[in-house]
C-alpha cells in the first residue's frame, strides 16, 4: 500500500503524462480523462451553436440576424454571469472556483434554453434546440464530474429557476428577441473561454491529484 | 433606469394589405428630438418622406399595404437614434386568418391507436405561426379529447395512442388558430374498426424452384397482430426486374403465405414486396386498409446452361422446354421413387452431364 504510493509519485513525476496510462491508478485517470472529454465537448457545442444560432437568428429576422448587429444591451438585471472577466483576475481563478463558475454558467444557460425551447415557433428550431439542450446537459454533468474526482463540492444555490427575482421577462416581443440575442452571444463567449478554461486545467490536474491521493494515505 | 423610447402600436397583429402609422417616444431622460430620429423595417431604413415629428420628441411613420410578415417571429419595426443606436422595437404580425383544414384521413394500427393527419386549408398560413389541434369524441357522448403527439406522420398528423373505444363512431376534427383567428373543420365521422391496418408481412422470402427459369416461389408470415384480432388478412405481391422502376401487381394471392410467380425471365434478379390488408373485421365483410409495403426482398431466376450463341434458336427452344419437362419428372422421381432415390439421383446428374456434352457437340458446328 504504502510502496505502491511512493511509486505512483515517482513515476509520475519521472514520467512524461502518457506513460500514467501504465500504472494501474484508474481515479487518477479518471480526472485527467474526464478533464480532456470535457474540454472536448465545449468544442463540439461550439461547433453546434454555430448552426443554432445562424437558425435560430434567422428565425428572428434582420437586423439580429446580421453580422454586425450589435443592440446596446438595455439597463436589464444581469441573468447570466458574464463570461468576459479581467485576464489578470482569470489567470488568478484555482482550479475550484475555474470549475464552479463554468458549472454555475451552464446550468443557468441551460435553464434559460429551456424556456426559449418552450417559445419558439418552428417544429425545426425546437428540434435544434431540443438536441442543442441535451448536449448542454451533458457538458454541465461532465464538469459536475471532473468537480467531484478532484474532490470538490459542487456549487448549490440559484442554477434552478429560469427567471430568478431581480429579473422579469421581457416586457415586449422585441425587447424579448434582444434577450435572446444576447443569451446566444454570452453562450457562444463562454464556450469560447471555457475551451481556454479546460486546457489550463489539463496541463495543471495530474501531478496535483496525485498529491492528493499521497495526502490521503497521510504522506 | 427607463427604456430610451416607446413605440406604439407595441407588437400590434395586422391584415395582410392594411396600413400603419406607428409612433416612436423618445424618454425625457435623453437628450433626443424628433429630427433625430428614423425608423428601420427589416433591417432597411424606411423613406424620410414617410415621416412626419408629432411632438418635440415623437417621430411616426406611414406604412401603406403591408405585405406578409417576412419570418413568423414578426417584422423587425425599429426606432433609431442618428448614429444608428437602437431605441426601441415593435414586431408586426402581418397575414391572413386560417381556413379550414381540409383532407382529414386516419388510420388505425391494429385497432389500438389512431393516427390522423389534414392538409391547411391554403398557403398563406406560413406568414403567421399557425396552431393546429386535433379533437377527437365519441358520437352522442362523452367529452371532447384533445390529441397530444403530433407531427407523427408528418408535419399536419396526430396520433391517439390508447383509450379508444371500438364499435362507437368517433367524431374527429382539427382547429387552426393564429393571432388573427380560428378555423374549425369539417367533423369526420369513423369507427376505429373501419380504418384498421397492420404491419407488413415479415419474413419474406423468395427462392427458386427447382431450376425453373421462369419461376420463382414467395413465403411470408403474417403479421403478428393476426392472431390476436379476430381478423384475417389479404395480401398483395408486387415485383420488378433488378432494374426497372415499374412493378408488376399480383392481386389474387387471397390469404395463403405463399405464393408462385411465374413468366418470368432466366437468369434475371427480381425484388419483391408483400403487403398486407386486414379484413372481415369481428366478422364485417369490410376491408380495412392495406399495410406498408414489407422491405423489398431479392432473388433471381436460374439460368439454362446453354452456350452463348443460339444459332439454333428454335430447336435450342425445344430443347428447353424438354430439358425443363425432363427435370421436372426426374425431380418427381427423387420425391416419389422411395427404394430407389439414390439411384434416382444418380442417373438424374449423369442424365444432366451428358445433356450438357450434347448440346455442347450440337451447337459447335
Amino acid at each position: 500500500g504504502d510502496s505502491w504510493g511512493i511509486f505512483t509519485f515517482l513515476c509520475a513525476a519521472l514520467c512524461n503524462l502518457p506513460a500514467l496510462p501504465a500504472l494501474n491508478c484508474s481515479e487518477e485517470l479518471g480526472a485527467g480523462q474526464s478533464i480532456q472529454q470535457t474540454y472536448d465537448l465545449t468544442r463540439y457545442l461550439e461547433h453546434q451553436l454555430r448552426t443554432l444560432a445562424g437558425t435560430y437568428l434567422n428565425y428572428l429576422g434582420p437586423p439580429f440576424n446580421e453580422p454586425d448587429f450589435n443592440p446596446p444591451r438595455l439597463a436589464r438585471a444581469e441573468r447570466v454571469p458574464s463570461a468576459t472577466v479581467d485576464l489578470d483576475l482569470w489567470r488568478g481563478l484555482t482550479d475550484n472556483a475555474r470549475l464552479a463558475a463554468n458549472y454555475r454558467a451552464y446550468s443557468r444557460l441551460l435553464c434559460y434554453l429551456r424556456v426559449l425551447d418552450g417559445q419558439v415557433g418552428t417544429a425545426e428550431l425546437r428540434h435544434r434546440l431540443a438536441h442543442f439542450c441535451a448536449s448542454l446537459q451533458g457538458l454541465v454533468l461532465s464538469i459536475g464530474g471532473v468537480m467531484s474526482s478532484l474532490g470538490y463540492p459542487l456549487p448549490t444555490g440559484p442554477a434552478g429557476p429560469p427567471a430568478p427575482p431581480g429579473a422579469p421577462a421581457a416586457p415586449n416581443d422585441f425587447l424579448k428577441k434582444m434577450d435572446d440575442f444576447w443569451l446566444l452571444k454570452e453562450l457562444q463567449t463562454w464556450l469560447w473561454r471555457s475551451a481556454k478554461d479546460f486546457n489550463r486545467l489539463k496541463k495543471k490536474v495530474p501531478p496535483a491529484v496525485v498529491t492528493l491521493r499521497l495526502e490521503a494515505r497521510g504522506f | 433606469a427607463a427604456d430610451p423610447a416607446v413605440i406604439s402600436p407595441q407588437d400590434p397583429t395586422l391584415l395582410i394589405g392594411s396600413s400603419l402609422v406607428a409612433t416612436c417616444t423618445v424618454s425625457p431622460d435623453f437628450p433626443l428630438k424628433a429630427e433625430d430620429l428614423y425608423w428601420t423595417l427589416n433591417g432597411r431604413r424606411l423613406p424620410a418622406a414617410s415621416y412626419a415629428a408629432l411632438g418635440p420628441s415623437t417621430l411616426s411613420v406611414a406604412l401603406a399595404r403591408l405585405n406578409g410578415s417576412r419570418q413568423q417571429s414578426g417584422d423587425n419595426l425599429v426606432c433609431h437614434s442618428r448614429d444608428g443606436g437602437i431605441l426601441a422595437g415593435s414586431c408586426l404580425y402581418v397575414g391572413l386568418p386560417p381556413e379550414k383544414p381540409v383532407n382529414i384521413t386516419c388510420w388505425s394500427k391494429n385497432m389500438k391507436d389512431l393516427t390522423c393527419k389534414w392538409a391547411p386549408g391554403t398557403e398563406g398560413e406560413t406568414f403567421l405561426h399557425t396552431n393546429y389541434t386535433l379533437k377527437y369524441k365519441r358520437r352522442w357522448y362523452g367529452q371532447d379529447n384533445t390529441c397530444q403527439e403530433y407531427h407523427t406522420a408528418g408535419t399536419y398528423s396526430c396520433h391517439i395512442p390508447k383509450d379508444l373505444a371500438l364499435f362507437t363512431p368517433y367524431e374527429i376534427w382539427v382547429e387552426a388558430s393564429n393571432r388573427l383567428g380560428v378555423a374549425v373543420s369539417d367533423v369526420v365521422m369513423l369507427d376505429i374498426l373501419d380504418v384498421v391496418t397492420t404491419d407488413p408481412p415479415s419474413d419474406v422470402h423468395v427462392s427458386r424452384v427447382g431450376d425453373l427459369e421462369d419461376q420463382l416461389s414467395v413465403r411470408w408470415s403474417s403479421p403478428p397482430a393476426l392472431k390476436d384480432f379476430l381478423f384475417q388478412a389479404k395480401y398483395q405481391i408486387q415485383y420488378r426486374v433488378e432494374d426497372s422502376s415499374e412493378w408488376k401487381v399480383v392481386d389474387d394471392v387471397g390469404n395463403q403465405t405463399s405464393c408462385r410467380l411465374a413468366g418470368l425471365r432466366p437468369g434475371t434478379v427480381y425484388f419483391v414486396q408483400v403487403r398486407c390488408n386486414p379484413f372481415s373485421i369481428y366478422g364485417s365483410k369490410k376491408a380495412g386498409i392495406w399495410s406498408d409495403w414489407s422491405n423489398p426482398t431479392a432473388a433471381s431466376t436460374p439460368r439454362s446452361e446453354r452456350v452463348a450463341g443460339g444459332c439454333d434458336p428454335k430447336g435450342g427452344e425445344q430443347n428447353t422446354t424438354l430439358r425443363r419437362e425432363l427435370k421436372q419428372f426426374f425431380g418427381w422421381v427423387k420425391k416419389h421413387a422411395y427404394g430407389c432415390s439414390n439411384l434416382g439421383i444418380k442417373l438424374y446428374d449423369q442424365w444432366r452431364v451428358w445433356l450438357q456434352k450434347s448440346h455442347k457437340t450440337r451447337n459447335q458446328v
